[in-house]
């Protein structure tokens, strides 16, 4: 499984476990709810989980560390748990010590969420009669119950998946739907990185990219610091530029992407006064739908209803007719799902378009030593991301061919993207060639080293550089070419009487940590903006105490 | 056509000098507003305001069709976004693209089709990049003269490209290929039986000829050879026929590279139609149509073809040639040429016949035995012309090396020997210089001139040609009659501007190499390059800041850090083991560095003999580990004992001159060994212009598929014994002493033997760099051509020159006993 | 009495510094007070001038291989 999505998991994990046990117990009053939240459990917390759920009996603490065993225990876990997450299994750390801290992890975790708890029991050894006290683990009873019922389908509450006939309803393939999500949800990235865009997103969007700090109001040049403007109207909404996090946010898969959104979404609804809980609800449940299926709005609370209309403009939700039913897209169905389905954005799209086999996204970059790039792709959102920090030159209907420079990258820098961004962004999308030949040079250079007597080769570091070391240097170099001046406002102290004048107010300001430069020798020193009124008033309060 | 309303406001506006400040604006508007008025009026008058029907207006083709949307990114590429070219169905298994606009070709090395695309790109195409994956080419006139030059016709390169391009070639690259190639390379003028022949395949272009003024008159009705109908001959097409290039097992041949396309790709389903076509026509195409000319009219239907757009092409029919002894001259069966020198050569005497033209092979990569082989299969006098006196010794070395010639046929026409060979025929070893200085000539070099001038020469090879200025080239091809003329170089740059010279004064490129192609295949060595910063020392920047650009070379030069560097590096590379060459272009570094350091250095003053010695010494001497060389080292001094190249001051931008240096490690002796690097060492002062400088000059080498390491830090630098430079007052006085320098100091080299070769292009350099050009370098310059001797020289070098002398066994003695 | 004197702290590397002397040299009021190697006081308000200065005078040192290629 890709970082990205491990990522994902872990934000909306935390977002998740800071939530009251109050929200907590709410939220396991659904059975989709506990499903989903299930699913986003790393593979040992599940495994937990499962063997708790179906267990009358409490277990304790000693004998669920016992089932693992300390040097390699992938098998038991995928063996013995019905999750169909055999990718997760690479996750597990091979190393013994990363063993238990993965397992204190998980089981960190699965307390914070409140779905167990430790109890205190006191045990009788049926060898000895001899009474301990022992820890005990308790699963949550309403997850319990509830997760029995999701698993078992006895009773699905607040479920939608009830058939209920619905007439006169638009028949909508699943390839519209894909069609149509991919085209509301490219259109936000494409806004996002500076493309022209049809259709501009709706202002709830453009609020929310700004909030969740994806995007920012542009200064109008990077010279002038113009102060922070705290509200931006809608005019400066629109004008609003890519920041360095938008950038990282662009390198996610669309899974990612969209919980990163919507965990945003959460924080501002809690703003707004909507009920968490019913938000979390709507959102989980919608991983439960079915894709193709039209659902209607009569079941959904007030709170929802408003939530529907909001991620129409994500592209998540179908609502063809207002206040009747609505379709889940794939983006919504695949919420909680493990499998990624949309690997990124503009792969999908490909997949889309032509509708041919899988085309692939990941090995389209060709970025040689000479700073030229040339990249396979017929995504114009690759492109514009391209575009970002590479000078394009030509497009070809499958290739598209520009030059890393001095400028296109200061340029990038300039919108906050960071040269480990761009340098991860060339690595991640480089073209399988340049993978192979970076192999063959390693290999060579270890097989060269491990003949070589006494080699000492400058620098003769071994490691895989798929993109060429010059251009990764260059790139780096160009970032620090950027910070080669750093500027505090503040004040300068001088003209001191004598030393001990010097020394009592350089050593004060020292003191509150608002010193930044000092010279004994000149009886100087420079304060920082903030630092002035306390020195002031222990100026003050010095010459009182003289006089 | 339209013309210009002839308004005269200029005069109006200058003449209202009278009117004040406030009146102006006033009388400002009033002229605008006649201006105007009478601008209009003139418009009017001149064209009427006709309505045309829709089908009367011309329809300017658009390359874009017009369904074509532009995305939502189309606008960043402009007029460059072809997206519209649609893919052919199987284009994965086509490697190029081409760009309808500026002809750029881009290829995907990794093809399996790469190395066949690659050999017939580089004949129709010049190379741009050629890196790892992905390679650049780009058609130009030139590229397709080349082409048409080594026999390809115009409808084989179209349909080749096809075959070869993913997408449909663009209307615009046809149309421009077929514009090129209309005129270029149809006619040729062949030697044959001692007679001149203007040839060509195509009847119509000689009839053409035959009816313009100038050429028609010069025919010369043929007593001998039957004529047809039309009043030309017809013959059948020249052929390898089993031609074999000296040291090769197969017959050269000139349909190798669409062979390998019909082989390789099979037929296109695209081109089906024309192939059917071709063979039809194969009776036509295998004759050749040619009328006769005297020989004293040579010069004037070259010339005349030339105005008329119908530049010559020369062959030279030397197995015909009965006029002109044979030449004894075989290669050692010993000597092994290799796969890219015989790809060359075919180039060359593809169709049986010597083309004159241009290879370019990168340094160390065996230019000269390509001259040799192609000298022995030639096997008539030949003449070989050299930067330098050095170079020419090492000619004459290399030709008694490689092949059969008795050394009683070889001679050599310096400034120290005057030699002429006594058989009918035999080798002559000159420089640029001695055949085309025209002052001053001694007596006995005059005879050897006369020897020169006075005979025909099968062929000559002109060596480093893109040193040579274009008025001495000019000089050279017309002082001496050769049939067949082979230009060697290894950086046809841009920079030069010249190359449209040298394809009218020699002929069109032949081939190209590939370095990195070369460098994995172990025929030249593999070079880590780095251009490694050094920060300007405070006081040194704070003056550099303050200084005429002139003074600002001399401080960025001479920067301590980069002092230190440069020590620091001698040091790491001779512990290595590594014989290093330290190169500056500035004499006043060039000997502060080496006598600081203790090192022997060569500059244009260094005498002939010590020259030599140091060269050995270096080579021989195991104590002799660094030399410091000016320009002269640039080219053509031959030291593949050199693994380490350290570049402390350069010429500017010039790309040439640093693909040249690199040059002189490709050929290091150790290249083969496993894990053998050599090391290309730039430099730079950080934050002066020589970063620029540099950058630049890189740009050849990078497109090539080198790379530059930036080194920002040498470590251990600081803790280097003995470290120059490293207190305060060290480098106060340095700093005094340069200030004290007169601002010539901070010149390039005047008056040696490489500089003086590129004389016109260093004045033209020098003066875009922002500074004026001295007409005493310039002679110097030309005088210098004589191999080092009686020159010019500006009043320092000859100062210098004492100096060294007076200096240099002290140095030697010195570094001895440090060494021990 | 010590004076306390507004300003922005530069801190930059030797050759900044003397880049920024060479933009006060020039267009005057800039530099308030030179510090040491590495640091100056400069005012607040000129602070976007001299960094656009420094950017055009670091450019000219830079070769951008584009300036050829497209020409």
């Amino acid at each position: 499984m890709s970082d990205s999505s491990n990522l994902l998991k872990t934000t909306v994990n935390d977002y998740l476990e800071n939530l009251p046990e109050s929200v907590h117990n709410k939220l396991y009053q659904s059975s989709i709810t506990c499903l989903a939240i299930f699913r986003l459990l790393p593979s040992l917390a599940k495994f937990y989980v499962m063997s708790l759920l179906f267990n009358e009996h409490s277990v304790s603490y000693i004998d669920l560390t016992r089932w693992i065993r300390p040097d390699n225990m992938t098998h038991l876990v995928s063996s013995s748990t019905k999750s169909s997450s055999s990718s997760a299994v690479t996750n597990f750390p091979g190393a013994i010590g990363k063993n238990k801290m993965y397992q204190n992890e998980c089981l960190k975790r699965l307390k914070q969420l409140n779905l167990i708890k430790d109890v205190r029991k006191q045990w009788t050894n049926p060898n000895t009669g001899q009474l301990t006290n022992v820890v005990v683990l308790q699963l949550n009873p309403m997850f319990r119950k509830n997760f029995r019922n999701a698993l078992t389908g006895s009773q699905m509450s607040n479920d939608l998946n009830n058939d209920i006939e619905m007439t006169d309803v638009e028949e909508v393939s699943e390839e519209f739907l894909d069609r149509y999500s991919l085209m509301k949800w490219e259109n936000i990235l494409h806004f996002m990185v500076g493309s022209e865009v049809p259709e501009l997103p709706s202002i709830g969007v453009l609020s929310l990219l700004r909030h969740s700090g994806l995007m920012d109001i542009g200064e109008e040049n990077e010279f002038i610091a113009t102060p922070k403007r705290f509200k931006g109207d809608n005019m400066d909404l629109k004008s609003m530029k890519i920041t360095q996090d938008g950038f990282q946010f662009l390198l996610q898969d669309i899974n990612a992407q969209i919980w990163q959104l919507l965990l945003q979404y959460l924080r501002m609804s809690e703003k707004l006064m909507m009920n968490p809980v019913d938000v979390l609800n709507f959102i989980f449940m919608l991983g439960s739908l079915e894709l193709g299926k039209q659902y209607p709005v009569t079941l959904l609370s007030d709170t929802q209803v408003i939530m529907l209309e909001d991620l129409v403009d994500y592209g998540l939700i179908y609502y063809p007719e207002k206040n009747r039913y609505f379709y889940p897209t794939r983006m919504a169905t695949t919420l909680t799902s493990e499998k990624t389905t949309f690997k990124t954005a503009s792969m999908s799209m490909n997949q889309v378009l032509e509708g041919g086999p899988e085309v692939k996204d990941h090995g389209s970059i060709v970025l040689e030593t000479n700073f030229k790039l040339y990249c396979y792709t017929t995504s114009p959102l690759q492109i514009a991301i391209l575009n970002l920090f590479v000078h394009l030159r030509t497009r070809f209907a499958n290739m598209v061919t520009g030059m890393i420079t001095r400028e296109s990258v200061r340029e990038a820098l300039r919108n906050g993207i960071t040269a480990d961004q761009i340098i991860k962004y060339l690595e991640t999308h480089a073209h399988s060639q340049m993978k192979k030949l970076a192999e063959e040079k390693l290999l060579k250079k270890l097989e060269f080293d491990s003949n070589a007597t006494e080699t000492q080769q400058i620098g003769s570091q071994v490691k895989l550089e798929v993109i060429p070391p010059t251009v990764v240097d260059q790139i780096k170099l160009w970032q620090l070419e950027m910070d080669r001046l750093q500027t505090f406002a503040g004040f300068l102290f001088k003209d001191f009487a004598n030393a001990q004048e010097f020394e009592q107010l350089a050593n004060y300001a020292d003191e509150v940590g608002v010193m930044l430069w000092r010279d004994d020798d000149k009886r100087k020193f420079f304060v920082t903006e903030e630092g002035i009124g306390q020195l002031n008033d222990y100026a003050n309060r010095l010459k009182r105490h003289r006089a | 056509m339209s013309r210009r309303p002839a308004v005269n406001y200029l005069e109006d506006e200058f003449s209202s000098d009278s009117y004040s400040e406030e009146e102006f604006p006033k009388r400002r508007k009033k002229v605008n507003k006649k201006k105007a008025q009478s601008a209009m009026d003139e418009i009017k008058k001149q064209n009427k305001d006709t309505k045309f029907e829709e089908d009367e207006l011309i329809e300017i083709p658009l390359d874009r069709p017009s369904d074509f949307i532009p995305d939502s990114v189309s606008k960043v590429f402009g007029s460059s976004d072809f997206s519209y070219l649609k893919l052919k169905p199987d284009h994965a298994s086509r490697p190029i693209w081409i760009s309808p606009n500026d002809g750029r070709i881009i290829l995907e090395s990794f093809s399996p089709l790469s190395e066949q695309a690659q050999d017939f790109l580089v004949t129709i195409a010049e190379p741009i990049s050629r890196p790892s994956f992905i390679h650049e080419y780009r058609i130009t006139a030139y590229s397709l003269y080349a082409a048409v030059s080594v026999g390809l016709e115009t409808d084989d390169i179209i349909s080749v490209l096809n075959r070869l391009s993913k997408v449909p070639v663009a209307p615009s690259i046809v149309n421009f290929i077929r514009s090129a190639t209309i005129s270029y390379g149809k006619v040729k003028l062949v030697l044959k039986n001692n007679r001149y022949h203007v040839e060509s395949s195509q009847a119509d272009i000689l009839q053409m000829l035959l009816k313009d003024e100038v050429i028609g008159q010069l025919r010369v009705k043929s007593d001998t050879l039957t004529t047809t109908s039309d009043g030309l001959v017809r013959t059948n097409k020249p052929k390898s026929d089993g031609l074999v290039i000296a040291g090769t097992a197969a017959p050269a041949s000139d349909n190798s590279i669409t062979n390998t396309f019909n082989t390789a790709i099979g037929s296109d389903p695209f081109e089906d139609k024309v192939e059917e076509d071709d063979e039809d026509e194969d009776d036509d195409i295998d004759k050749v149509h040619s009328f006769e000319i005297a020989s004293e009219s040579v010069e004037i239907v070259k010339k005349r073809c030339q105005e008329i757009d119908y530049p010559v092409l020369e062959e030279y029919d030397f197995r015909n040639d009965q006029r002109n002894p044979d030449l004894d001259i075989d290669l050692k069966p010993s000597t092994q040429i290799r796969p890219y020198q015989e790809k060359s050569l075919s180039k060359m005497f593809g169709n049986g016949r010597a083309r004159s033209g241009i290879i370019v092979l990168p340094c160390g990569a065996g230019k000269t035995l390509v001259g040799i082989t192609a000298a022995c299969t030639i096997k008539k006098s030949v003449i070989v012309l050299c930067t330098s006196s050095v170079s020419v010794m090492q000619w004459r070395q290399q030709f008694l090396q490689w092949c059969t010639i008795q050394p009683e046929n070889v001679a050599v026409f310096t400034s120290e020997n005057k030699e002429m060979f006594t058989g009918d025929a035999g080798l002559v070893v000159s420089t640029y210089s001695m055949v085309a200085n025209t002052r001053n000539r001694s007596h006995d070099s005059q005879k050897v001139m006369d020897f020169l001038t006075s005979r025909e020469w099968g062929f000559i090879i002109l060596d480093e040609v893109h040193v040579v200025p274009a008025a001495m080239f000019r000089r050279v091809v017309t002082t001496i009659a050769a049939h067949a003329k082979l230009g060697l170089t290894a950086t046809l740059v841009r920079e030069d501007d010249k190359i449209g010279d040298l394809n009218f004064l020699i002929g069109p490129k032949l081939y190209e190499a590939n370095w990195m192609d070369l460098a994995q295949k172990g025929h030249i060595a593999n070079v880590q390059c780095a251009e490694v910063w050094c920060p300007m020392t405070s006081e040194f920047y704070q003056e550099y800041l303050r200084e005429t650009s002139r003074k600002r070379m001399l401080l960025y030069i001479m920067n301590p850090t980069k002092f230190q560097a440069c020590q620091f590096l001698i040091h790491y590379h001779e512990q290595r083991g590594d014989k290093i060459i330290v190169f500056s272009d500035n004499v006043y570094a060039l000997q502060e560095y080496a006598l600081k350091l203790g090192k022997p250095f060569i500059y244009g003053s260094t005498p002939q003999q010590e020259r030599m010695n140091i060269l050995q010494n270096f080579q021989y001497n195991d104590q002799v580990n660094t030399i410091f060389l000016s320009k002269v080292g640039d080219t053509s001094i031959d030291l593949p004992e050199a693994t380490c190249l350290i570049q402390i001051s350069s010429h500017y931008g010039s790309r040439r001159q640093e693909a040249q240096r690199l040059g002189r490690i490709l050929r290091a002796k150790r290249r083969n060994d496993e894990g053998f690097n050599a090391f290309f060492y730039s430099l730079v002062s950080k934050d002066t212009q020589e970063m620029y400088y540099s950058t630049k000059r890189q740009a050849f080498l990078v497109d090539q598929g080198y790379a530059f390491k930036v080194i920002t830090h040498l470590h251990g630098m600081e803790s280097l014994p003995n470290l120059a430079y490293s207190s305060a007052r060290e480098r106060r006085e340095l700093l005094q002493d340069v200030l004290l320098k007169n601002e010539d100091a901070a010149g390039i080299e005047a008056g040696e033997d490489s500089e003086n070769m590129i004389g016109g292009g260093v004045s033209k350099r020098v003066r875009s760099g922002g500074q004026s050009s001295s007409a005493t370098r310039t002679t110097g310059s030309l005088a210098g051509l004589a191999g080092g001797e009686d020159m010019a020289y500006v009043e320092y070098s000859r100062n210098k020159n004492k100096e060294l002398k007076e200096h240099h066994p002290l140095i030697q003695k010195m570094y001895y006993k440090k060494k021990r | 009495m010590p004076r306390a004197i507004k300003g922005a702290l530069v801190k930059c590397d030797p050759s900044i510094r003397a880049l920024i002397l060479k933009i006060d040299a020039e267009s005057h009021d800039i530099v308030i007070e030179e510090l040491d190697d590495t640091h100056l006081v400069v005012d607040q308000n000129r602070i976007p001038f001299v960094k656009a200065e420094l950017a055009r005078i670091l450019a000219q040192n830079s070769y951008n291989p584009l300036d050829e290629d497209e020409a």
